[in-house]
């Protein structure tokens, strides 16, 4: 018992203080959006790397984009960015109702929005699958299937953090005081959101 | 000052600019193509 003899620092008194002390905050800014903005400026440098290589491909071998036998559907890719942009609509309106403490709109909002985005990887699966080229096939087809794949894996990931969110939005979580657990996964949907008209410009319509 | 990274409500804003810019691109691109 030799311990207890120890005298505790200010504001731990009487040693009703248990577990690890807690963190300093060297940051003004909190550390789950800390987080957030350190993982998508990582983010940025991923897709960066990939359009530099699809600017490459494109620009520097001067050969005319998409290349002969090379069909993109562009109406189905336009419905789907039409999809994806409406998911973060909907996922828009769950973060304002939970603000005003309208959980109808939370739940009915988070469902649609992993509704949504579960329609547009099943109709990039499909689409992949309907191409009629494979990705070693050319230069070019490889940095479509590689930009595309990227987006449609961050859409993955996205839905599994959606899916998260929607059950504990329909488990009570989350209040006007505190929904950082769906503000913080909405900021990486809408940057998914983003890649994604950037990717759909560049690869389907320039 | 827009910070998308602060919060939903600026990421959200940041995605409509990014619908409007890149709207606005695709149509001149489309246009000189066309005229060219």
């Amino acid at each position: 018992m030799e311990a207890a003899s120890i005298p505790h620092p200010a504001g731990h008194a009487g040693g009703e203080h248990h577990g690890p002390p807690p963190a300093h905050h060297s940051s003004r800014v909190e550390a789950p959006l800390l987080g957030m903005l350190l993982f998508i400026i990582s983010e940025v440098m991923i897709f960066g790397a990939f359009f530099t290589a699809y600017f490459f491909i494109r620009i520097a071998e001067g050969e005319p984009w998409p290349a002969p036998g090379m069909h993109l559907p562009v109406p189905v890719a336009f419905v789907n960015t039409l999809i994806l942009v409406s998911s973060s609509f909907t996922l828009h309106w769950a973060e304002q109702s939970i603000k005003r403490g309208n959980r109808f709109g939370l739940k009915a909002g988070m469902l649609t929005t992993f509704l949504l985005g579960c329609t547009f990887l099943f109709i990039q699966i499909n689409e992949y699958a309907n191409l009629g080229f494979a990705p070693q096939d050319h230069a070019q087809q490889t940095i479509f299937y590689s930009l595309t794949g990227l987006h449609g894996a961050h859409v993955f990931i996205g839905l599994l953090i959606l899916a998260s969110v929607t059950v504990r939005a329909f488990r009570g979580h989350y209040s006007p005081e505190s929904h950082r657990g769906v503000e913080v996964p909405g900021i990486y949907w809408h940057f998914v959101d983003i890649m994604w008209i950037v990717v759909f410009t560049t690869v389907y319509v320039l | 000052m827009l910070n998308p990274l602060r919060s939903e409500d600026d990421a959200f804003r940041l995605l409509l600019y990014a619908i409007g810019v890149v709207v606005v691109i695709a149509v001149l691109v489309v246009i000189v193509r066309a005229i060219a």
